[in-house]
């Protein structure tokens, strides 16, 4: 019997494979900026000052979506309120919508209300949207640690104490590594996003970054102060890894882990009210907005807007559905390995190194990369923006699963093995049922933010194709008013109809998953 | 074997959706707005039965994403043809060594004013840069007519331009720079600043805040305050300082792309944009003046010959923007 070659060898390939394509353009781009770039702006105290500031107004909002995104999805995924299904996929369509357009729409409802746009046009109006369109990321993080918890540790402790202690002293530490990644990831994604900020006049760092790319068109300045942002993101995460090592990470029972729901009346009220009402002012204002700018001069935009995006459906869903596949894949091999090794890898480094690089500068490293004779095959295809997607998105996937890996108890593994049972069994047996729902949030959250990227895809899209988003934002400029909304309608129409469309081929699996753990 | 058939499958599906350069075809980046420009290429795509290949731009990165896209691609050109909204961004191309030089026939009429002297550029169908009001809250005998009467008192926080740093807005300050010179044109940026100027973040936006009252006036693009006026606004338009140095017309361009793999489609693609059929087409979709003369147009598109321009040249006033653009900077963020 010979030894193998390659310990892991899924594994290796898979690594191998992201930093051949998606890593090693960027390091690439880093280092050619660094070279040729005049680097003493880095001793500006005005660099910092601009830094902190975003720190500051991401850290607000990371902070206040991790706040409601945690009442939130207690309230979904632990109390028996009326309307649960539905609510806990209607709390997802801010998601659903560019950034970009709920700012828009946002601004003219503050304005139809106020009759001004003061109380948008200000750090108040961009913190607010940004809040309400990461807090989803924060619902599903949450609700899904939510639903891995021990039933029997609550009920042992409800036997013991009331439930306000249960919540405080047994399930909050349980779900702290969920609270954390949602920060993080939240942090990163505002700490990252510029067109929000620009359009409320908001100078921060990404702001500068835009205007020396867009307005001085120096790439390397740019690529370099992107570099400092990346380096925040590496801190942060070097943070949590030390924080969350002591962290007490409880497992789900060796019986499972089915979630129990609390049924009271008086709570069951009082959490449907604070639901709705989020519902209402979070989704039901912009989306009204939306649809009173559509249907100002009747059904026409809505039907022009249908002609115009009806030919990117097929190939933008094909896409995203295919991308998102690849980026679970690469979250679950990463996560996995990551978990088992009880350390942080650098797979774990190279991801989140990627999903710190701004859109831009990544598209950039790409097309720099890749846009050789040789390449063309990739360059020229849908390939670059699959290579895209799963740079961009592969860090969350791999942060889900890899909180869900967790929480399974190492015994369950450990007693396969004892019985020479093989990794590919333990992995579809034992490993993925217990993780499904992790995985299936990650699958969802993976096909929105592909579905609707845009900051990557349009340095990248290949001439003569459509996709979804770049098709609304490249016809936005100087379209009416409520062809751009009826657009932004259509698409949230079109992703709400897939996400339910994946659930309802989920739910039996979900279901087994439930009985399984009863 | 099952692995290896997916991989073969894999490669043939990204060899179908790639773009084989060898073909009849043209690939065109374009900051001009997709709902505009695209049935222009339609057109000749029908016309010529060559397949135009086109990239658009969004207003979210301030159409310069296609230009950064270019700048990107700059040792393996992937675009022909560069069709822009303004010679600003053009001429940052030409130097930067991207474009290829092209005269074509068809703008022999075209002013000289509006072409390259080399044949990097050339300029057709314009736009004019215009003061838009509402006439709910100005007096048509009240309007200001010049950019000067914008800093007096009764405009106070009631005027808004776009953010100097990118688009057209960019390049009206940086004529008013080479016309009235750094020292004056400094002072009247001063002026609108302690004037409380609004700066919004796009000209669509001033178009908008000034349809819904929450300014008087503001400065735009003939294009925006067209579509306002198409979408039933209150507004007025006025060409500004017809007395004085008059307004900045900007051309839409079009240029080669130095190296690229299709230059013969995008001669003939160089050609028909060049055409007083297409100038037509623009006028009627968004206003825009045609620069060849004898262009049948709508009775709403004014004519070049009843507007006093801004004399301007557009190298000189493009290599100006460069020098003023830190100035530009240091104005929008204090």
């Amino acid at each position: 019997m010979g030894r193998k070659l390659i310990k892991y060898p899924l594994y290796t390939i898979t690594y191998i494979a992201f930093v051949f394509f998606i890593v090693v353009p960027v390091i690439y781009t880093f280092i050619t900026a660094l070279i040729s770039s005049d680097t003493l702006f880095l001793l500006e105290k005005q660099v910092y000052l601009l830094l902190a500031k975003s720190i500051l107004i991401a850290s607000i909002i990371a902070l206040l979506s991790t706040i409601f995104g945690t009442i939130l999805g207690f309230i979904i995924y632990k109390i028996n309120v009326r309307f649960r299904q539905f609510l806990k996929l209607a709390l997802l369509i801010p998601l659903f919508i560019s950034p970009y357009i709920m700012a828009v729409a946002w601004k003219d409802f503050f304005y139809v209300l106020f009759g001004g746009n003061s109380l948008a046009t200000s750090y108040f109006g961009l913190i607010m949207v940004l809040t309400m369109v990461y807090t989803p990321i924060s619902i599903l993080i949450i609700g899904s640690a939510l639903s891995n918890i021990d039933s029997q540790l609550e009920d042992s402790g409800l036997v013991l104490t009331n439930l306000k202690s249960v919540i405080l002293k047994i399930i909050i530490p349980l779900i702290k590594p969920a609270l954390i990644t949602s920060f993080i990831l939240v942090f990163i994604f505002s700490i990252s996003e510029f067109s929000v900020p620009v359009y409320f006049g908001v100078k921060l760092f990404t702001t500068e970054i835009f205007t020396q790319f867009s307005a001085f068109y120096n790439h390397s300045l740019a690529i370099i102060q992107s570099l400092l942002l990346v380096i925040v993101c590496i801190v942060l995460l070097f943070s949590e890894r030390k924080y969350i090592s002591d962290a007490p990470f409880l497992s789900v029972g060796s019986k499972g882990s089915n979630s129990r729901l609390i049924n009271s009346s008086n709570i069951n009220n009082s959490g449907f009210l604070i639901l709705v009402s989020y519902f209402i002012l979070s989704i039901v204002f912009p989306i009204l907005t939306l649809i009173i700018q559509s249907t100002k001069g009747g059904f026409s935009a809505i039907e022009r807007a249908f002609g115009l995006l009806l030919p990117t459906f097929a190939d933008s869903v094909l896409l995203a559905l295919v991308g998102t596949i690849i980026i679970v894949f690469v979250g679950f091999i990463s996560a996995y390995y990551s978990v088992k090794s009880n350390r942080t890898t650098s797979f774990d480094w190279f991801l989140l190194l990627i999903f710190a690089v701004p859109s831009t500068i990544f598209g950039i490293s790409l097309i720099k990369f890749y846009n050789q004779p040789a390449l063309d095959i990739i360059y020229s295809s849908y390939a670059i923006i699959l290579i895209g997607y799963v740079g961009k998105f592969s860090f969350i996937s791999s942060k889900l699963i890899a909180n869900s890996i967790k929480q399974i108890p190492s015994n369950l593994e450990e007693a396969a093995q004892i019985q020479g049972v093989k990794l590919s069994i333990k992995l579809r047996k034992i490993l993925i049922p217990l993780i499904l729902p992790s995985l299936f949030a990650a699958f969802i959250i993976s096909f929105i933010f592909s579905l609707g990227e845009l900051g990557t895809t349009i340095m990248l899209y290949p001439p003569g194709t459509e996709i979804m988003p770049i098709k609304v934002f490249t016809l936005m400029a100087n379209a009416p008013q409520s062809l751009v909304s009826s657009m932004s309608l259509i698409v949230l129409t079109l992703t709400l109809l897939i996400i339910i469309g994946f659930y309802m081929l989920m739910k039996p699996l979900l279901r087994n998953y439930n009985l399984a753990n009863d | 074997m099952r692995l290896i058939s997916k991989f073969i499958a894999i490669i043939i599906v990204f060899y179908i959706t790639s773009c084989n350069n060898s073909k009849k075809e043209v690939i065109v980046y374009t900051t001009v707005d997709q709902i505009f420009s695209e049935p222009i290429l339609k057109d000749f795509e029908k016309e010529t039965g060559i397949i135009v290949k086109a990239v658009y731009d969004t207003e979210e990165t301030k159409s310069t994403g296609v230009m950064n896209r270019i700048i990107a691609e700059k040792d393996n050109p992937q675009c022909d043809l560069f069709w822009s909204g303004d010679p600003m961004r053009t001429i940052v191309l030409k130097n930067k060594g991207i474009l290829a030089t092209y005269q074509s026939k068809n703008a022999s009429d075209i002013k000289d004013v509006f072409k390259d002297k080399d044949g990097y550029w050339t300029g057709f169908s314009a736009r004019a840069r215009v003061l838009v009001y509402n006439k709910s809250m100005v007096d048509d005998y009240d309007v200001p007519q010049s950019i000067m009467d914008l800093t007096n008192m009764e405009y106070k926080g009631k005027v808004a331009i776009a953010n100097p740093l990118f688009g057209t807005t960019t390049f009206h300050i940086a004529a008013i720079f080479n016309i009235l010179g750094d020292s004056v044109a400094k002072q009247l940026m001063a002026a609108l600043k302690d004037n409380e100027v609004v700066i919004a973040t796009s000209n669509g936006d001033v178009m908008n805040r000034v349809a819904s009252g929450e300014v008087f006036c503001g400065l735009t693009d003939t294009d925006d305050a067209n579509e306002a006026l198409k979408e039933g606004e209150n507004i007025g338009i006025v060409f500004l300082d017809q007395l004085g140095m008059g307004s900045l017309i900007v051309p839409n361009t079009v240029s080669i792309i130095k190296n690229s793999k299709n230059q013969d489609n995008a001669k003939l693609l160089f050609d028909y944009l060049l055409t007083k059929k297409t100038e037509a087409k623009l006028a009627v979709s968004c206003a825009q003046m045609p620069l060849h003369s004898g262009v049948k147009v709508p009775e709403e598109v004014p004519s070049l010959d009843g507007i006093i321009p801004m004399n301007i040249n557009y190298e000189e006033t493009s290599s100006n923007l460069k020098e003023i653009q830190n100035y530009l900077k240091e104005w929008v963020e204090n």
